[in-house]
């Protein structure tokens, strides 16, 4: 099937279950996207009413992790008293792997949201595509077929759609929500696990230390920290972020290459065992700058370590929420 | 004053004319973002560009600057300022959207007199401006609608126009008249040249398909403070800020210490902050003004185009059309300005 | 590129790094004082911060040790089992394998932090461990990566 056709489907669908889910008043809103300004993006919308569901869209430009607004809750999801509404989220799997893990960390109560699921096909990586065109202005962008049609004022380029999806997108395990029969509506699955090899990571790793740090330099050359990243993750909800504290001051905040490191490596860290994969951080990255591969290792390490992928059931506890005496110890130092 | 003629072919010979001189930044590709950077190459330098990513207020009032260095020893606090402020900048290649973002900074940073941050102004009293016309605006792009234009040469020191082979070199300041006296290899301009450019410019100005009707905006929002289309306007905000940080009017920074506690030394550095930050009005009392979502996305849009306007007869947007550009919701400026434009004004809300 | 990195591997034989060593107040400084009392000698490059347990070692102090210039970082907790707070070792060993991984991956080179259990009653173990992680610190050079400029 197409890319064109299966879109067509999923927007179908993702129609047909709001507006359902709307008249039978199991929930107040739908939060879904909706048709860009600007090629290359979409706008997340807040949808109240049945005649309005024909706003929400697919189109595979869908960068945002409509979870985000779930924590903190956004005043437009709440009512007068500051309770949270029903709502419905268009859910991907990444989203709703990100709802999944929120419901663990108390932070969304699952009874007030409803998934509505669907089989995602990816997302086209737009740095890519501006990469390759240039200084030139994109006025347009289609999916025809299997293809990535971009277009401009007089001139038109094409691109396979399989190729330029997002990294991420390309090994996504998880492309409909895990979630119970009750959470969701639509396309869903209930995951215990996934099965991956990480041949990306295994295929980093076999860099000497120098050249990794070379390559991290490398990629974080452009950052300007502006935290987008941060904002733009669903799991990223301090009230007080560790980079913003002064009593103590722990790290520091200028575009110095170390304080940019820093502030990556930490914030990998905080997202150990909670990243769902989403690459709404390398999406909206101003600059441009892609760190999947820290993303693809976070994975691994809770994968490899503790058998668990974040956000396949609200009811698994996190392995930074546990220990065991059975821990593995190899990487501590003993006696010869 | 005459027009001269810049090859294409001639742009590295500027670099060599003035590079030992002046800090010379232009635009050059990087990573897939156009960006100004100190050119130690000429092959470099990029001038057919649509917009930079990083706007050229970054040369200038970089990300993260140092204010002043201190050393302690048994008795004494030892402060080093600047020593640097008087090296010479020269930034070639800048929109005539930017270069007037530079005309906000100096209002900004000279607060109408009373107090003057000396590290920019030394700076900007030092550097010299090469701009360049915009042959083909983006459709984001909306300078006319703020009182800009794609070919405006008044806060230049020097303009050029991109003639397609060519460059059309006109000495606007006289500090640009200084530069093109120094450039005597530069050819003379002939009528055919001074048309072209002409009708160049009248083109792009017919190209830029954005208008809005600004001093409506301005004068609806003396009373639309409380109005309820800040809620739509704020829906989908993420609070991540690209868009002040790639703003080329934003001029908010947030002030930092760091120490080495060792050695006892340390500096005091100004970074990058914004208005979209939940902690940008954070007091020290815990109370926070501004901490919905709503009042900061409201912020923006009143600062740049009614605090602005009112406090200092200036519109703080040059149209340059970035923020719509980057926001990774899609928050599209143009749209709120519309929204705006359609809000009834109320006479009996007029706040004194 | 290789060059410059082979060349910066060439470390003075007489400098000497500092290791900064996180040790639990109940097993592993006991295991330290025991040590001194008992005239066993071990390499004076590690400065000690008592912490109650191995639990409270947070990464910040690992990563800004780094950043403010320290050679190694040693942190050295109860054996699992043993804790004084029943778990807090076990907390911190899951912490430490993570931090650990990431630091590997961000290219800080393998041996710069290093993670042991030592027991109050174990000041052999303690001196021997302390000279491995020395030895190890001293093969990989000052600490040039994540150190602040200060320019």
């Amino acid at each position: 099937m197409g890319i064109e056709t299966e879109n067509k489907e999923i927007e179908i669908g993702i129609r047909e279950n709001a507006k359902k889910l709307l008249s039978e008043k199991q929930v107040d809103v739908v939060i879904g996207y909706s048709e860009g300004t600007v090629p290359l993006s979409s706008t997340p919308i807040i949808i109240r009413k049945e005649e309005d569901v024909d706003k929400l869209v697919w189109n595979n430009l869908c960068y945002i992790n409509i979870a985000r607004y779930l924590a903190p809750l956004m005043p437009q999801l709440c009512d007068s008293e500051g309770n949270s509404l029903k709502i419905g989220i268009v859910a991907k799997g990444c989203v709703g792997r990100a709802v999944n893990i929120l419901a663990t960390e108390k932070q969304v109560n699952l009874e007030n949201i409803k998934m509505i699921g669907f089989n995602c096909n990816g997302n086209v990586n737009r740095s890519r595509i501006d990469l390759e065109i240039g200084e030139k202005e994109i006025l347009e962008i289609l999916i025809v077929d299997n293809d990535i049609i971009v277009k401009g004022k007089d001139w038109e380029q094409k691109f396979p759609y399989d190729e330029y999806i997002n990294e991420l997108c390309k090994v996504c395990q998880v492309k409909s929500p895990s979630a119970t029969a009750e959470s969701c509506v639509g396309e869903c699955q209930e995951l215990e696990s996934i099965h991956d090899e990480f041949a990306d990571v295994a295929e980093f790793e076999t860099k000497s230390a120098e050249e990794k740090w070379a390559y991290i330099k490398e990629a974080l050359e452009p950052c300007t920290l502006c935290y987008s990243c941060r904002q733009a993750c669903p799991v990223c909800y301090c009230n007080l972020c560790f980079v913003d504290q002064n009593l103590p001051v722990w790290f520091g905040k200028t575009t110095e290459l170390t304080d940019v490191i820093i502030f990556h490596l930490i914030r990998a860290f905080h997202l150990a065992g909670r990243c769902v994969a989403c690459g709404a951080c390398s999406s909206v990255c101003p600059v441009g700058i892609d760190l999947n591969i820290i993303t693809r290792k976070l994975e691994e390490i809770v994968k490899k370590r503790y058998n668990f992928t974040s956000g396949l059931s609200a009811e698994t506890v996190p392995p930074m929420m546990d220990f065991s005496m059975d821990d593995e110890e190899e990487f501590m130092l003993e006696e010869d | 004053m005459e027009e001269k003629i810049l090859k294409k072919d001639e742009i590295g010979k500027l670099y060599s004319e003035f590079g030992s001189e002046y800090n010379f930044y232009a635009p050059v590709k990087k990573k897939g973002n156009i960006v100004f950077e100190k050119i130690e190459n000429p092959d470099d330098i990029k001038l057919d560009y649509l917009n930079s990513r990083i706007p050229p207020k970054s040369i200038l009032f970089p990300q993260s600057e140092v204010l002043f260095e201190y050393s302690l020893d048994e008795k004494d606090v030892e402060i080093t300022d600047r020593q640097d402020l008087d090296e010479k900048y020269m930034i070639l290649g800048i929109r005539p959207c930017d270069a007037y973002s530079y005309v906000l900074f100096a209002n900004f940073f000279s607060s109408h007199g009373n107090w003057k941050d000396e590290i920019y102004l030394k700076k900007k009293e030092n550097t010299t401006l090469i701009g360049i016309g915009c042959n083909t605006p983006r459709t984001t792009c909306f300078c006319t609608s703020v009182g800009g234009n794609p070919f405006n040469k008044e806060n230049m020191d020097v303009f050029l126009r991109d003639l397609g082979e060519t460059y059309l070199v006109e000495a606007i300041s006289d500090k640009g008249k200084e530069i093109v006296k120094k450039l005597s290899w530069l050819s003379d301009a002939n009528d055919k040249d001074v048309k072209k450019s002409q009708e160049l410019a009248k083109q792009a100005e017919e190209s830029i398909v954005t208008k809005m009707d600004v001093d409506k905006i301005v004068n609806t929002l003396e009373t639309s403070f409380d109005h309820p289309v800040w809620d739509e306007i704020s829906e989908v905000c993420i609070g991540c800020g690209s868009c002040s940080y790639l703003c080329p009017t934003c001029t908010c920074f947030d002030v930092i210490d760091e120490t080495d506690q060792y050695e006892h030394k340390g500096r005091r550095i100004r970074i990058w902050d914004t208005c979209q930050s939940c902690l940008y009005t954070l007091e020290t009392s815990g109370h926070n003004p501004r901490d919905t979502k709503i009042q900061r996305c409201r912020n923006r849009i009143m600062h740049k185009f009614s605090y602005y306007p009112t406090n200092y007869d200036l519109l703080g947007c040059v149209g340059c059309g970035r923020c719509i550009m980057v926001c990774p919701a899609n928050n599209d400026l143009r749209d709120h300005l519309r929204k705006i434009e359609k809000i009834e004004k109320k006479e009996e809300n007029v706040v004194v | 590129m290789t060059e410059t990195i082979v060349e910066e591997k060439k470390v003075d034989e007489k400098w000497e790094p500092k290791i900064v060593a996180f040790l639990c107040n109940w097993c592993s400084y006991a295991g330290a004082d025991l040590a001194g009392v008992s005239r066993i000698q071990y390499p004076p490059n590690i400065r000690i911060v008592r912490v109650p347990c191995s639990g409270r070692v947070n990464p910040y102090f690992i990563i800004k040790s780094l950043t403010d210039g320290w050679d190694g970082v040693l942190i050295s907790g109860c054996h699992p089992g043993d804790c004084h707070y029943i778990s807090g070792n076990l907390v911190a060993r899951r912490r430490f394998a993570i931090l650990h991984e990431l630091l590997e991956f961000f290219g800080i080179e393998p041996g710069r932090v290093n993670f042991m259990w030592a027991s109050a009653a174990e000041g052999e173990r303690f001196a021997t461990l302390v000279k491995k992680a020395t030895n190890i610190v001293k093969k990989l050079g000052p600490n040039t990566k994540f150190k602040k400029e200060w320019c």
